[in-house]
């Protein structure tokens, strides 16, 4: 049985536990909404997971454990979210939106692509120090913040919730080379942050 | 051979074990030899980890949700 735990989870959902229904809730509005947030935007995004949350609630009979019930749940958020998008369509844009700190290779290389100014040791060298100053937390904000919806849910997809790049395609209907764009500036992007954080203590 | 700007341009797809095996070989080369790039590849990943451990805000309307779909799929 590839998906045990999921099972489980089911088995108690159709009996009508409530306390199961906190726990699927609680594991997994994160990531719904994220999917959602790419494809739709944050304005609508909390409208699409709700209406997701129903279509779950009257599908859960059919669930029928072909793939992980993350899958599942977010390939109906998908869903959802793309059909409210053929309402108000929008473009997926490569562009970040100004703020948060970039990493600019034209000024960390030299002409033969070696470093000219290479990475200085961190203090905090661990994500729990780095994640214990407050003001750093404040500056990732700003950064997350300035990321494009569909970038910040590349982000949270891949790095919270771990899902393969294929999958990350396949839900927000991006590219494959774009996820890669999205994912690679947002990972430099934090990278800048935390840098900069470290050398100066300011955001 | 690859050039630290290089490198930076494949450590993404390097991180997610998306290169092909002669391109991990030579980022794996280069970091053998670069301590540079190598403190790049160490604190990308911290990055990954702040993003990962990143406290989430508690969202209090999720029992209430919970609390409405339980009763929802009883009555299903």
């Amino acid at each position: 049985m590839p998906y045990e735990a999921d099972n489980r989870l089911l088995a108690r959902l159709l009996k009508g536990e409530q306390p199961a229904f906190t726990e699927l809730v609680k594991t997994y509005q994160s990531p719904m909404r994220a999917v959602a947030y790419a494809i739709v935007g944050a304005s609508h995004a909390d409208e699409i997971v709700q209406e997701a949350w129903l279509s779950v609630i009257r599908n859960l009979a059919k669930f029928e454990g072909r793939a992980s019930l993350k899958t599942w749940l977010l390939t109906i958020t998908a869903n959802t979210a793309k059909s409210k998008l053929r309402q108000i369509r929008r473009e997926v844009s490569l562009d970040s939106l100004p703020g948060g700190h970039d990493f600019n290779p034209d000024q960390r290389y030299a002409d033969d692509g070696h470093w000219s100014s290479p990475p200085s040791h961190w203090e905090q060298d661990t994500p729990e120090a780095l994640l214990s100053q407050e003001e750093l937390r404040e500056c990732l904000d700003k950064t997350l913040g300035s990321l494009s919806d569909v970038q910040k849910s590349v982000l949270m997809l891949r790095e919270r919730q771990g899902l393969a790049l294929e999958e990350i395609c396949n839900l927000l209907d991006v590219s494959a080379s774009n996820v890669r764009v999205l994912l690679h500036r947002a990972r430099l992007k934090v990278f800048a942050t935390l840098e900069h954080f470290e050398e100066t203590g300011e955001c | 051979m690859l050039s630290c700007r290089e490198l930076a341009e494949q450590a993404s797809q390097y991180l997610d074990k998306d290169l092909s095996l002669s391109q991990q070989l030579s980022v794996r080369m280069h970091l053998l030899m670069c301590r540079h790039c190598r403190r790049f590849i160490h604190q990308l990943r911290l990055g990954q980890q702040v993003i990962r451990q990143y406290p989430e805000p508690l969202d209090e309307r999720l029992d209430e949700l919970a609390k409405q779909l339980a009763e929802r799929s009883s009555k299903q």
